[in-house]
Order: structure tokens, then sequence, then C-alpha cells
């Protein structure tokens, strides 16, 4: 089944011209540009910020008691959402007091086991946001810098950056779709896309520009490599995702593990849109790009 | 025959022995071991997460600027905030060290009064119902005790290279600054470029003595193992391991006890005042002139007026060197001294608002003099804090969490066997692979050992993207070594596993670089993540892959050969 992906991938590479192949991608591209510019338009911010950079409390606990009972049980403090993952509760509260956070956290310890809390300041979270911003910022940067000293060849270079900002644009506007809010996590798993995505990319244009063969046999080549690269990838974080998520299905004494579940949904959507960017939009600005300059190479 | 010479020429290769000895030091330093009563153990640390426990993180509140005022103005504000009066300033004259502010009141104005306000000598005089007091102080004695006096807080001078800088131990926007300086003639000095200066937070010895004071209250407590870390100028965290939230805050927030009693006869002794008559506490100080190292405190109203009557009272006015000042600090004693004979002849008539404790001449003296400064403060610390954050997990739930994680990666682990087995269906491929992407995780952990270095969820992250590239990578390797399904001739395989490893070492700068960001902006908890995917990428490209290739090479070349025999 695998084997038949690359197959038809490949196939599907082969039929199309160049600017049909990168049609899609780019479309795509441009809608989730636009999914982010409505959630910044409505929120002021491109995705929706979790509690890491607004500042709240998380509280999780081993708990059989209903959704309702826990909301009207803390009623008097800021609830703002209760979840129930197998035996556990999980709540989120918008800031408060410090007398009242420490009533709120006495009351928990000692009335609930495998209590897991979670408060992040406001103004602690407002300045994590700008070094979020600023982290991805630089690592963006610094993975363009890389790639054009690697290539030396402007288009080259450029289709790469191009594929990597799509991954991560298109990996955003799909926490936006799903709810997955922004959290130290996944400005984690954003970054590491940023080096998950160059893998697939950097083997696809080396092996068109400095392997003998025609580009086509080249891209082929490389598509057998860097599918199979990364399938193993997103096989590593399915597991990770599925069992950092619904574990307690397995066993209900067991818990939701956040930040690897967060971590792995953004990666594993990012490697997918990955698999897009590669082989259709990189392959054909690069397919384009050989044989534009083969053919200005022949005239001359 | 044929294998003896393979497995020599495998064992000689340098990359060969730098892994086994890579592994072999890894496991040393994680040292595994199984006993009956422990059951699994090894050396590795694991963060908060996965241990259970609780973490603070304060923000130190103050600000530190440099500033210029008016003498006399201050001097005004100064008696009407302490005494409510409200003085006409005849003159002032601002010198190089010293100012001498002089000015009248129609009220009657004590020594004692002005001895209260703490700011330098006074003379007085009165006559044709005026009161003139000439006040012999220093500017920046003013500006931070007119400063201090209005926020209720501490304002500290420190003599800088290009003037005076005042840290204020409160949280103070600029603007509240300007204005305070403004009702006082007065303004924040700008620097050459013309900006104030001005800067939110507190200067680095005072984040190190709130660290000190914080670690000195864990230690009393017997918390020993709890470490308090700086991050960055103005942020402090601590972990306590096996310690719960609620409890955790009541330890850093809640100042100790402190009491003063003055001995009344052989070990009796008689209660003076608590810490809370303690109005501020300055910083350590040496006197040229007895040569001893002091801490000096002002008491408030209530707190001189005890003293005072006490002192009478047990006589140790007239006798003080057989009624030691006692204080204690949650009941343990940490200060003993007499009173000095001026002090105690000073006390018969008035109380003394601003006291020295003295601890003596040598270097020794300088350290219980810092500490004394400590426990002054009642172990309270010298700046606000805010709380920034804060977490909890339960031991159960963090040893859950690790086990759970240990699943993750192993299933991880079987998921990524399983693809690679189906895309090459050769056990001769599968095994060096995933034996490789074992070796990895191990010399990771190993490193994580070696250099104590906390493994928390964020890292089991990080290595699980770590096996995640580091079988991309083997791939990469496989596919250029099986050119077109088979073993290529040596020249050909030696020129493509370069550029395999060309293809690696890029992959593997890239990730480096969009890591480095998070390693060094130093966001809590995804350092941790950084720095596993950095090592792990750095241990792979470096030890383990190389090694691989050669491994991958000798396998296949065996497997041809049986094949055409």
């Amino acid at each position: 089944m695998k084997v038949g992906l690359t197959e038809r991938l490949d196939s599907f590479v082969r039929k199309h011209d160049d600017r049909q192949l990168a049609a899609l991608p780019l479309v795509l591209f441009v809608i989730s540009l636009i999914i982010l510019a409505i959630t910044f338009a409505s929120s002021g911010s491109p995705v929706k910020l979790g509690m890491d950079f607004e500042g709240g409390t998380m509280v999780s606990m081993a708990s059989q008691e209903s959704v309702t009972a826990i909301q009207q049980k803390y009623a008097d403090y800021p609830i703002t959402d209760v979840r129930q993952a197998g035996s556990r509760i999980i709540m989120q509260f918008g800031p408060m007091s410090d007398e009242l956070q420490q009533e709120l956290t006495t009351d928990v310890i000692n009335s609930y086991d495998n209590v897991e809390i979670n408060q992040v300041g406001p103004v602690y979270g407002a300045s994590l946001q700008k070094q979020a911003v600023k982290a991805v910022i630089v690592s963006f940067i610094g993975m363009a810098i890389v790639v054009f000293l690697i290539f030396r060849t402007f288009v080259p270079s450029v289709a790469v950056v191009l594929s990597a900002l799509s991954d991560i644009i298109i990996a955003a506007a799909f926490m936006n779709i799903v709810g997955i809010e922004l959290s130290l996590g996944t400005v984690a798993a954003l970054l590491m896309l940023i080096g998950y995505s160059v893998d697939s990319d950097i083997l696809l244009t080396t092996r068109v520009l400095k392997r003998r063969g025609t580009p086509q046999e080249n891209i082929s080549n490389a598509m057998h490599t860097g599918v199979t690269m990364t399938t193993t990838t997103l096989a590593a974080l399915v597991a990770m995702y599925v069992i950092s998520t619904f574990s307690y299905v397995l066993s209900p004494s067991f818990s939701q593990i956040t930040l690897l579940s967060n971590i792995s949904i953004v990666l594993i959507f990012g490697l997918v849109a990955d698999m897009m960017n590669t082989w259709m939009l990189n392959t054909s600005i690069l397919r384009w790009h050989v044989t534009s300059v083969g053919t200005r190479r022949r005239k001359a | 025959m044929r294998d003896d010479e393979k497995q020599q020429s495998l064992l000689k290769d340098v990359r060969v022995i730098v892994f086994i000895l890579a592994i072999l030091g890894s496991i040393i330093f994680i040292h595994p071991w199984y006993t009956s009563d422990e059951g699994f153990t090894t050396n590795l640390n694991y963060g908060l997460d996965l241990e259970g426990g609780s973490w603070l993180q304060l923000k130190l509140q103050g600000a530190v600027a440099q500033l210029d005022a008016d003498s006399g103005l201050l001097v005004k504000e100064i008696v009407n905030i302490n005494l409510a009066e409200d003085i006409t300033i005849a003159s002032t004259d601002e010198g190089e060290d010293e100012v001498t502010v002089t000015f009248t009141s129609a009220s009657v104005l004590t020594n004692n009064q002005m001895d209260q306000l703490g700011v330098g000598q006074t003379t007085i005089s009165r006559s044709n119902n005026v009161t003139q007091v000439v006040l012999h102080s220093t500017k920046e004695t003013l500006i931070s005790t007119y400063l201090g006096d209005t926020l209720k807080t501490e304002v500290i001078p420190t003599l800088i290279s290009d003037g005076v800088e005042y840290e204020i131990r409160t949280a103070i926007t600029q603007e509240e600054l300007e204005a305070l300086m403004e009702k006082v003639g007065g303004s924040i000095v700008t620097d050459i470029n013309g900006n104030p200066v001005y800067k939110e937070g507190v200067t680095t010895e005072t984040r190190d003595l709130t660290k000190e004071i914080l670690s000195d209250k864990l230690n009393s407590l017997g918390l020993k193992d709890i470490p308090v870390k700086t991050v960055g100028d103005d942020y402090i965290l601590i972990d306590f391991a096996g310690v719960d939230l609620a409890t955790a805050k009541n330890i850093a927030e809640k100042p100790g006890k402190f009491e003063i009693r003055i001995i009344t006869q052989g070990n009796e002794s008689k209660h003076v005042l608590y810490g809370d008559e303690i109005e501020s506490v300055s910083i350590v100080g040496y006197q040229e002139d007895s040569g001893s190292w002091y801490v000096p405190f002002t008491l408030t109203d209530e707190g001189a007026q005890a003293l005072q009557e006490i002192a009478i009272e047990t006589g140790a006015t007239q006798d003080p060197m057989s009624h030691n000042l006692v204080m204690y600090l949650d009941e343990n004693e940490v200060y003993s001294a007499p009173l000095s004979y001026s002090a105690a002849a000073k006390l018969e008539q008035a109380p003394i608002y601003s006291w020295q404790a003295s601890t003596g001449a040598d270097e020794d003296s300088k350290t219980r003099a810092e500490e004394l400064q400590i426990h002054l403060r009642a172990g309270a610390l010298p700046v606000n804090v805010e709380l920034m954050g804060s977490g909890h997990v339960d031991a159960a739930l963090g040893q859950q969490f690790k086990t759970q994680a240990v699943i993750a990666g192993m299933i991880a682990l079987l998921a990524v066997a399983f693809v690679v087995f189906r895309k090459y269906n050769k056990p001769a491929i599968l095994i060096p692979m995933v034996s490789t992407s074992i070796s990895e995780v191990i010399m990771i952990l190993g490193f994580a050992a070696a250099i104590g270095w906390q493994l928390d969820l964020a890292s089991i992250a990080g290595i699980i993207a770590a096996i995640g590239t580091g079988i991309d990578h083997l791939v990469i390797i496989t596919d250029e070594v099986l050119y077109e399904g088979k073993l290529p001739p040596r020249k050909v395989y030696l020129s493509r596993i370069t550029k395999a490893f060309g293809i690696i070492f890029a992959a593997s700068a890239t990730t480096i670089i969009a890591m480095s960001p998070l390693v060094i902006m130093g966001f809590g908890s995804l350092k941790g993540f950084a720095i596993t995917t950095i090592v792990g990428v750095l241990i792979g490209i470096l030890i383990a892959r190389p090694v691989y290739g050669k491994v991958i090479h000798e396998v296949l070349a065996a497997g041809s050969e049986a094949e055409a025999e």
C-alpha cells in the first residue's frame, strides 16, 4: 500500500506539467494564509493563544464526577473550560488573584488524586509570547541562510524555503481549524517542522542538481527515499500521538500527556503538508528551473 | 576465514571503536541496575513532571534609575511625610559630598523627632516661637529616604562609575517615578543620548541576595536539595521535588518569626519586639573607627519605645554587659551582644530608632553580618516578588507519565521498524537500522546521565523526535548504498556514501539552527526538547550514522556474496 503511494505520486508528478503540479499546494497555501488572516482579524493573533501565552491555570486530576458537577463546584473561580479524558477531568481557568489561586490549589490537592497543575501569570505569558515569535522568526531565517549556503543557487533555495514556509503556514491553519491552541509544545513542533521539512527538500534538491541523469529520473529516485523517510517519521509520531492522547482507552489508570499530544499532532499535520509541498510545489519549481537552465545553456 | 577478515576490518575502524566506546560509556553512566528491594534503578535524573513535585517561578519587582532632585524640597517632603509638619526652607547648600539644609518651623521640633527621620545630623535652636533646624545630610540619603518613605519600600543608593544608581525595591513605572521626582523639583537623569536612565527590575546583587535568602530558608526547613535558580536578571525558579504546590507557596512567601529579647538574669530573658517592629534593614557596612562590620536597621515608633522601656526596666541601660540583646529567628538564636555604652546612655534619655548590630572585625564577621542582615528581614525577601508561574505534578502521576513515555518510545520504535521492514523487506537492513536507532537513544540518555541533566516530558518528546530524524537519515544512507536495488562497486559506493552524508549534514545543520533559538531564549520547559533534539542530531551524525554506513555495506556485501555462491 505504501509502495503504491510512492508509485501513484510518481506517475502523478510525471503526468502533470509544472504549473498544474504547483497549483494545489499554492491554493492550499493561500487558503491557509486566509484562515490565519481571519483569525488574526478576529482575535488579534494568527493562531489562538493557549494558556502558556495568555496566562491562566490548568488543572487535571483523577475524578469520576461529571463535567457539569465540576463546573458547578468551581463556579466561584474564573473557570473557562472543563473536559473529560478517560478517568480524568481537565479544567482551565482564566487569570486570578494570588489568594484565589492558593485556595484553588489547596482545594484540588486535598480533594483529588493524581493532580497536575500548571499556572502561568499573564505578564509572563505576554513575555513568552514575544520570545516565541522571535524564536520562530530567528529559526526560519537561520534555516533559510543555511539552505542558501548549501545550494548557492537562488531558485532551488527559494523553493526549499517556500516549501518549509508553506508547511508551517498550513500546520498553523490546521491548528485553527481543529482548535489546537498555541502552547509551548506547539511552538516547539512548528520549529521542529522546519527541521523535518527541509530533510526531504534537501534530499530532492541535491539529487536533482548534483546527480547525472534526467531530472525526472532523479525526482523519482528521490521520491522513493523521501516518501519512506516521511512515512517512518509519521509512524513514530502517530505512535507518540496515540499513546499520549488515547492511552486511557487501553488502561483507565493512564492519563493524557498534553505536551506530547500537542507536539505530535501538529508535527503529523505539518509532515502530511510537507509530503505535498515537497513532491508537488518544490518538485515543480525545481523541474522548471533545471529544464529552463538547460535550454538556456543549449541556446548559448 | 573471510568472516574473520571482515570482523577485523570493522573493529579496526576508528569510527566503530568510538561508537563502541560511546555505547559502553553511556551504559556505565546510565548504570541500569536491578535489586529486589528497589526494583529497576538508573542514574538518570528526572524532571519534576516525571518525578512529582512542584515549581514556582517568581519575578522580582523593582526599578533601577539615576535620579536628581532639589535638596530643600526633599527635606520639606520628608518632614511632611514623617512628622506631618509644614516647614519653610531657609537655605540649602549643596556641597560636593554633603548638603546642608536650614529650615524653620512654627512648631517645636525635638532632636528625637529629627533622629527618627534618619537622614543625618541636626542642630536645633528655638527663638521667637520659631524653631530653626540645620541638617547635614547627603543627596543620596535624602533621595532614598524620600522615595522610601513615599513608597513604603527600601531604596538603596549605589555609587557607580557615572553617578549614583537608586534601586527601588517595589514595582514602579517610569511615569510614576517621574511624577514623584517632579514633586521635589527633580527628574530621572538622562544619559548622553537623552534617554532616561531607568530600568525595570533589580540589581544583580539584590537578585542574588533574594536567591540566597530563599535557599537559606529552604535549608533551615530541612529541604536541602531544593535548587533555587536565577533566570535572567529578574526571575527566580524554584523546583520543589516531592513538595506540593500549596506547601511550596507557603514556604516561599511566608516570612519567619523574628524576635528580639533582653537577658534579664542568667538564662532568663524578656520579650522586647517582633520582626514587624523592624522598619527597614540596610546593607552591611564597615565602621572605620571601631573597625567592625555591622548591619544597620531601623525600628518603628512602637519598636523603639518598647526597646527603651524594657532596657530601662531590666537595667540594661545601667549595666549593659550583663544584659545581652538576643535575636531569634524561628526560635533559633542568630545574634547576641550587649548594648554599646553610648547607646545605653542615650536610651536613658530617649528611644533610638536607628540601630547597628556589630559582628566584629574579621572576614568571618563580614559573613556573619551578611547572614544577620538576612535574618533581620526574618527571611522576608528584600524585594516584592510576583508569582509568574507555578506547576504541580503528583508523584504517582509523574511515575505514570514516565511509564507512558517509555511505552510511547517503544511503540514509536516498533512502528518505525514496521514501515522500514515493509519498504526493504530484508532483516539484514532492518536489524542494523533499528539497532542504530536504539544506540542513538542509549547515547542520548548516557549523555544526559553524564552531565546530570534532568529528563522531563519535553526531553522525552525530543528523544522520540530524534528517533524520527535518525531513521530518516539511515533511510538516505541505505538508499544511496543500495543503488538500484543492489550494492554498487566499491568506488561508486564511496562517492555515494559521501553524497548521502552531504545531505545528512545539511539537513542536520538546518535542524540544529532551527532548534537553537529555543536553547538560547530559555523557555523553561522547551529547553529540554531543543537540547535533546540537538544532542540527538549531533550524536547521530558524529557517532552512530557513519558506523551504520559501514555496517550496512558489510552486511549487504556478505549477503550478495552468499547469493552469488
